[in-house]
């Protein structure tokens, strides 16, 4: 019975750590604005696009990447895609401001606020945890 | 607090809360620091450092807009005291249009930073650096605002190169300007030459950085030549074009950043006062080595060595050389806000000394503690 005892803890522990690794490994779904005639995006480009290298997408349209201001999402993103931790992509860009390198992406305080921006704006680019069914948005897959 | 830190900060605090409004797509940004330095002998970077100092006191602000998705213009004010050195007069830090044709080319003009080297168009920029202060051999407080832009031209683009990675580079050409409050006038109005108005010359170079195949690693190399002619009531300076060439690299994996830089600088300058002509051959080899890593998410901890040698003349004297161990730390208390903390173990009065801060004369050895706190949006 104790035998029991133990392996039914066990399992929830494991259950638990299993739901732990599962939240940590959490993506993020990238949107761009509808009119773009785009539907995937290596993740070179978004790198580069993401760290001011690139300006446009793989069509020739320009592209205006924005960020969410903090949270796991942003976390998220910088981790997964930029390979980066948020004071490094804040300095980054700090340091192009400064130098008259060029303008931070603007950033939104919530997701409903960056998906409203990216459906009202031809060629934004943006990342939320999830997302309701909007036409005005679309997904974008990532490619390597 | 000195009395310029408050206007400044509240200039900060007032952008900022226009920057949350939106200014029509007008872009505001600011940053504001105050230092502090202790030295055990002798007065650094024209301080009276030797009882503390807190006339260490930066603050700038930007403004930017993108006109088209092509073309962007922005200005940056910018003030500095540093000792002796700066004053609270705002000066243009960089201002310039920027047209990108596409990710391969674009063209800055106006007045724009000056690419030199893994960090001379960005040393201004304390809130990105965990150093209070940069290594001193390669990036001199006390003449930052000299080289930091110059009054020109720039081309510039990006180059990917597939699997071999990714070629930055740039080019320009200019006038560079001394500050009449920087470093270089003060040593000059020390040793009885006063400008009244400032020296300057053509300037041209380019940098190309190689994104490399190896993740996290950067290396590079930039050039620069540099002429500089100035009058003064007491004589004439003179220096022909001069070539600076640095070699960099910069390595960065998880939580561990490397960085080194070598710079190698012969000046041929020539001051004439009245009939004398005194030749003042320089040749400045410096280099650096730095290692940082992120301890935990807001502390960061690091050291650098960092070496300066005039090899014109003997080298052996303290005068002709400057060798500093530096250990830091910083905290950053959230996004805007930062603390720093550095020990400095310095060899050598090659580099950072004023005659008139320091008048019974300087000790060839002195340490050094510097705090500083930041605030940036």
């Amino acid at each position: 019975m104790k035998l029991s005892n133990k392996i039914r803890w066990l399992i929830i522990v494991l259950g638990l750590l299993g739901c732990c690794s599962a939240a940590r490994a959490q993506d993020v779904m990238l949107l761009v604005n509808k009119s773009s005639q785009i539907s995937e995006i290596s993740a070179a480009d978004l790198r580069a696009i993401y760290m001011g290298t690139k300006t446009r997408f793989s069509d020739g349209s320009h592209a205006m990447p924005v960020t969410l201001k903090g949270g796991p999402a942003h976390e998220v993103f910088l981790k997964n895609y930029l390979a980066q931790r948020p004071d490094e992509f804040r300095a980054q860009w700090r340091k192009a401001v400064f130098t008259g390198q060029g303008a931070m992406p603007r950033a939104f305080d919530s997701e409903t606020a960056l998906i409203e921006f990216i459906a009202a704006t031809p060629g934004a680019l943006g990342y939320v945890s999830h997302i309701a069914a909007n036409d005005n948005v679309k997904l974008l897959t990532i490619t390597k | 607090m000195p009395r310029r830190l408050l206007p400044c900060i509240l200039l900060c605090i007032w952008a900022g809360a226009l920057y949350a409004q939106d200014l029509a797509g007008i872009e505001v940004h600011g940053f504001a620091t105050q230092g502090f330095l202790y030295s055990s002998r002798n007065n650094y970077l024209s301080m009276n450092s030797s009882e503390g100092s807190l006339q260490w006191t930066d603050g700038a602000i930007s403004f930017s807009d993108s006109i088209t998705d092509n073309l962007r213009v922005g200005i940056q004010l910018h003030m500095y005291q540093l000792g002796q050195l700066g004053g609270p007069n705002l000066q243009v830090d960089w201002a310039s249009g920027d047209y990108r044709v596409n990710d391969h080319l674009g063209f800055r003009a106006g007045k724009v930073k000056t690419v030199l080297g893994l960090f001379n168009d960005s040393q201004d920029v304390d809130a990105v650096f965990l150093w209070i202060l940069l290594p001193q051999s390669t990036y001199p407080a006390d003449n930052k605002s000299f080289l930091l832009a110059h009054l020109g031209g720039e081309v510039y683009g990006t180059i990917s190169l597939g699997h071999p990675g990714r070629l930055q580079y740039s080019g320009y050409v200019g006038q560079a300007t001394l500050d009449l409050n920087g470093g270089y006038v003060k040593l000059f109005a020390d040793a009885g030459v006063e400008f009244t108005t400032a020296p300057a010359g053509r300037t041209y170079g380019g940098d190309l950085r190689w994104e490399t195949p190896l993740s996290g690693l950067t290396i590079g190399s930039s050039a620069n030549v540099l002429a500089l002619d100035g009058t003064s009531p007491e004589g004439n300076l003179h220096l022909p074009p001069a070539f600076t060439g640095v070699q960099y690299a910069h390595f960065k994996r998880g939580k561990f950043d490397f960085a080194g830089e070598y710079r190698r600088t012969p000046l041929e300058t020539v001051l004439t006062l009245g009939p004398l002509v005194l030749p003042l051959p320089v040749d400045e080899r410096s280099w650096y080595a730095m290692a940082s890593y992120r301890i935990a998410e807001k502390l960061h901890v690091g050291s650098y060595y960092s070496h300066y040698v005039n090899k014109a003349p003997d080298q052996t004297l303290p005068g002709d050389y400057s060798k500093d161990w530096v250990l830091s730390g910083r905290y950053d208390f959230n996004s805007y806000f930062y603390g720093k903390i550095e020990g400095h173990f310095l060899h050598g009065t090659g580099l950072g000394y004023f005659q008139s801060s320091n008048p019974t004369g300087l000790k060839p050895n002195s340490n050094m503690l510097a705090a500083k706190i930041g605030f940036s949006f």
